[in-house]
């Protein structure tokens, strides 16, 4: 029954901090206004990693700038529907007891995508041309 | 003993098999219930949780390399019940779960220095004031 209510607990301030989060992320920028750290990969190494500019991504994204958003990081637009679903069943889950209907992925599928993210964080940080425009805003010269 | 899933010889004090990671506590007194004939109904699919839905957040969204491993860890739990392993798959499940938490536990950490930083900055920008 303790552990139960410790996990609703963890859950309710989850969804307080994410709420948050969010609200803050569709007002201020990202790219201009300081108040998000930076990617750590990118400010101790100097290369993008796969995440870098998903915090742009989302900001671009919550301002309805759907292309912007794309440019940032495209992997994060992708992802966005299923990692919705994934979180909204979970928290459904929490709520009532069951969640959306579950689909289970075959192991190739998980380390074909495991894969994909390395290879884009790879790639990104060639400077080859068709290459660099992967690199966060390079599409739109942001 | 001998691991009942992939016959690696382990020692016979060990919880997993050395090799397929398989619980060899759990596995080990196999017990036969084949005997009265009672037809044991099939169950539902055993479902063990992979958290890949936290392994993406922690890589893509926390920029951290550590959510990786935690991907590596959801892809075993599936491919460890598409061979009928329960057993390993709850155990790559915990696996998964842990780095998840690393992820985040790192992730948190770094946004606590950050506003740390950015407090330092504010209180020295008021104290060059005066």
């Amino acid at each position: 029954m303790a552990l139960i209510a410790h996990k609703r607990s963890v859950w309710l301030l989850a969804a307080i901090f994410g709420t948050a989060f969010a609200v803050m992320l569709r007002f201020y920028d990202p790219a201009t206004s300081g108040v998000f750290p930076p990617c750590p990969v990118h400010y101790l190494t100097g290369w993008y990693c796969p995440g870098c500019g998903s915090l742009r991504a989302l900001h671009q994204f919550l301002q309805g700038n759907v292309r912007a958003a794309w440019s940032m990081n495209p992997l994060t637009l992708i992802f966005l529907p299923f990692l919705s679903y994934g979180l909204a069943s979970r928290a459904l889950a929490e709520i009532r007891g069951q969640g959306l209907p579950r689909v289970f992925l075959p192991a190739v599928w998980i380390r074909a995508l495991c894969a994909a993210i390395i290879l884009f964080g790879i790639v990104r940080n060639l400077p080859l041309h068709p290459f660099d425009l992967l690199a966060p805003g390079a599409m739109l010269g942001l | 003993m001998f691991c009942t899933q992939c016959g690696a010889n382990n020692a016979d004090t060990a919880i997993v098999c050395v090799q397929c990671g398989r619980d060899l506590q759990a596995s080990a007194p196999p017990v036969p219930l084949q005997t009265t004939g009672v037809v044991i109904p099939p169950g539902p699919p055993v479902q063990v949780d992979n958290y890949l839905v936290f392994a993406i957040l922690a890589t893509v969204l926390c920029c951290l390399p550590a959510g990786i491993p935690a991907i590596v860890y959801a892809a075993q739990v599936n491919s460890k019940l598409q061979a009928g392993d329960v057993a390993g798959a709850q155990l790559s499940s915990k696996n998964a779960k842990m780095w998840c938490w690393i992820s985040f536990g790192l992730f948190f950490a770094g946004v606590g220095v950050y506003i740390i930083l950015i407090m330092i900055g504010i209180a020295s920008g008021i104290f060059h004031q005066n």
